[in-house]
């Protein structure tokens, strides 16, 4: 192909992956969630801050402070967890 | 090395040898301390680092631990350990050879697609600890005049990956990942491109159009698109790669370069 049919073709590919596109910007899958810490439990999480794992679902104990997992948001503050202590705890947005 | 050094290195040398090898044998330095057994205290040691390793090497790979099942992974996970002792103190870093590991680790030679999965499963895991960079919409790239496009060069995001096999490898890691009772997916099934994106905090897994692999590979080297659609077959899907590379985030960046 010599340039200029290149440059023909790549601009129509262009338009047409344009149009593919329309509405749909880089993906945003977790736009509506939040990081919730403090409230996974062992294995179940997504994440974590800093420590023994790395990552998805590879914290070791239950309801980790530094563990997360996503949440729709603004709901992580409302979750409450009972600790084996038998205290409560609120899930926070950040490590604790 | 100051000659002081020499006995130090040597008991760690031969620490580590005795942790990883497959028969237990009780390095120098251990056997020489004082109390009771300490072939069992040593192998205590040992376990705890095996397993802890064979762990590191499940969590990464439980596509393929479900596709050979809990017993048959741990045995395998086994062997490449003691064969493929860590070589960087990072445990997120080791399990890279996994793959071609499987290739000819013979008991797995029933299930050939096994390697290429892995090769999926290991560019997720590296896309997860990729550094963040901000993906650009394919809005940019229309703007562009026709004969700018032909020079453009895209940097790619740090996260993105391309494993193209000639097993279904994605419809076999979707069905496994997020299907309890799993798909049949059919001998006759074609083989797919797997695009490994992570545009913000997930990772993405798309499948790339035929040939595309080697349009991405010669963006890679930094090839102008121009250049780089001469190296795909003339029956790429140009216009469906390009918008499903730049919808999945892989592309971070547009160099308008000098003609090639």
């Amino acid at each position: 192909m010599s340039n200029r049919t290149t440059a023909a073709a790549l601009a129509a590919a262009v338009a047409a992956a344009t149009l593919m596109s329309a509405g749909a910007n880089a993906q945003t899958a977790n736009a509506d969630k939040e990081r919730c810490y403090g409230i996974s439990m062992a294995g179940k999480n997504d994440c974590a801050a800093t420590g023994n794992n790395s990552c998805a679902g590879q914290s070791k104990a239950d309801y980790d402070a530094k563990a997360w997992k996503y949440v729709a948001k603004g709901s992580c503050g409302t979750m409450e967890v009972t600790l084996k202590d038998g205290m409560k705890r609120k899930g926070t947005l950040a490590p604790m | 090395m100051p000659p002081d050094m020499r006995p130090l290195a040597h008991a760690q040398q031969s620490f580590r040898r005795g942790v990883l090898q497959a028969r237990l044998q009780v390095p120098a330095a251990v056997a020489g301390l004082p109390g009771p057994s300490r072939e069992r205290r040593f192998s205590v040691y040992r376990n705890n680092v095996k397993a802890s390793l064979v762990a590191a090497l499940k969590a990464k790979f439980t596509v393929i631990e479900r596709l050979v099942g809990e017993e048959f992974f741990e045995a395998t996970a086994l062997v490449f350990v003691e064969r493929h002792p860590p070589r960087s103190p990072v445990l997120a870093e080791y399990g890279g050879g996994f793959a071609s590991f499987l290739e000819v680790f013979e008991p797995a030679a029933d299930l050939p697609y096994l390697p290429d999965v892995a090769r999926l499963e290991w560019a997720r895991h590296r896309a997860f600890h990729a550094a963040d960079a901000t993906p650009v919409a394919i809005d940019r790239l229309a703007t562009l005049a026709a004969d700018d496009l032909h020079d453009t060069r895209l940097t790619l995001h740090p996260a993105t990956a391309v494993a193209a096999s000639p097993w279904p490898i994605v419809s076999i890691w979707t069905t496994n990942t997020f299907d309890a009772e799993t798909r049949r997916i059919g001998p006759d099934h074609a083989g797919e491109i797997a695009l490994i994106t992570r545009p913000q905090d997930d990772v993405l897994v798309n499948v790339l159009p035929p040939g595309s692999d080697l349009l991405i590979a010669a963006l890679r080297e930094g090839r102008a698109l121009g250049t780089a659609i001469g190296q795909a077959p003339a029956s790429l899907d140009l216009a469906r790669t390009l918008a499903l590379l730049f919808r999945a985030g892989a592309v971070v960046g547009l160099l308008k370069g000098i003609s090639e």
